[in-house]
């Protein structure tokens, strides 16, 4: 290296020393002052149970289920019969009053007959081993 | 939280600003280069280490600009670090106070990363091992990328100078 490429050299050097850090426009400071509010991050609702952020997917079962819990409410009120609901439930009832007593009646003529024929059967039997019968008293067993 | 990024606002957002300044030239770019740099800054905090914050800092800055750059320039600013500059041309009899500026505006036109290197060690005054870790470089590619970097102005300085 001669002397002229060090005179090059310092001359350089004395150069770039002077070049400075440059001051950050206000407009910068102001901006960059701004972050930390602009995008704070959002806590958590309930951090015991979701230590981290949400997942996004997490909501959407949250608010279909706002629906559903205000139809649930809305379902579990009391509500008031109007006169024609009375008056057509008291007509069920005797519909389905007059089945229960057609049946019961029914079902009390079967048992009826059931065990009145089983009875004479047995009857029968008991007094055919002593008695023997015309003719004329089996055709009517028969008929 | 806030305070601490505050205090890093205040350490840290002149030579963000500088590095963007020089490498992106337009103030408003630059500008916004710093402040998505510091955005990241924000989210990232809680996994980086607080002592590698400048250096963590100037590489996201320098990235940002980079990729800025690509998108303004898709092939001239990153395809040849090794051309020669030719944009600042001669200006003989120039006065020491002029050369300032002129020296400003020739680290502008180098070549990445000679120009990073340049601003970050002689402008930002880091050291060696922290311009390595902003520029993902070793230490030997360091001291000659920053050698061809001088050679460049010191052969322009050669042509100008009174």
């Amino acid at each position: 290296m001669n002397r002229d490429d060090k005179t090059l050299d310092a001359q350089m050097d004395h150069l770039l020393n002077q070049l400075k850090i440059e001051k950050a426009p206000a407009s910068l400071t102001r901006k960059l002052k701004q972050i930390p509010r602009e995008h704070r991050e959002k806590k958590p609702l309930l951090p015991w149970l979701f230590p981290g952020p949400l997942p996004k997917w997490v909501m959407a079962p949250a608010f279909a289920a706002v629906p559903l819990a205000f139809l649930v409410v809305v379902l579990m009120q009391p509500r008031q019969p109007s006169p024609q609901d009375i008056e057509q439930a008291r007509q069920d009832l005797v519909v389905a009053f007059t089945y229960l007593d057609k049946a019961g009646l029914r079902t009390g003529n079967q048992i009826q007959s059931v065990l009145g024929g089983e009875l004479r059967h047995n009857v029968k039997d008991k007094l055919s081993e002593h008695i023997p019968f015309t003719e004329q008293s089996l055709q009517e067993e028969s008929s | 939280m806030s305070r601490k990024f505050n205090k890093w606002v205040r350490e840290y957002q002149n030579q963000a600003w500088t590095l963007a300044r020089y490498l992106l030239k337009d103030p408003a770019e630059a500008e916004d280069a710093c402040q998505e740099a510091f955005v990241k800054l924000w989210k990232n905090q809680d996994a980086i280490d607080p002592d590698k914050i400048r250096p963590w800092l100037m590489k996201v800055t320098r990235n940002g600009c980079l990729d800025r750059l690509r998108r303004r320039h898709p092939t001239e600013e990153l395809q040849e670090w090794h051309e020669p500059n030719t944009v600042a041309g001669p200006m003989q009899g120039m006065h020491q106070s002029e050369l300032g500026s002129w020296l400003k505006n020739t680290i502008n036109s180098l070549k990445e990363p000679y120009r990073s290197l340049v601003v970050l060690r002689d402008v930002h005054q880091h050291s060696y091992e922290e311009v390595a870790a902003v520029l993902e470089l070793n230490m030997p590619q360091v001291k000659t990328y920053l050698h061809r970097a001088r050679k460049q102005l010191r052969e322009q300085l050669a042509e100008v100078r009174p």
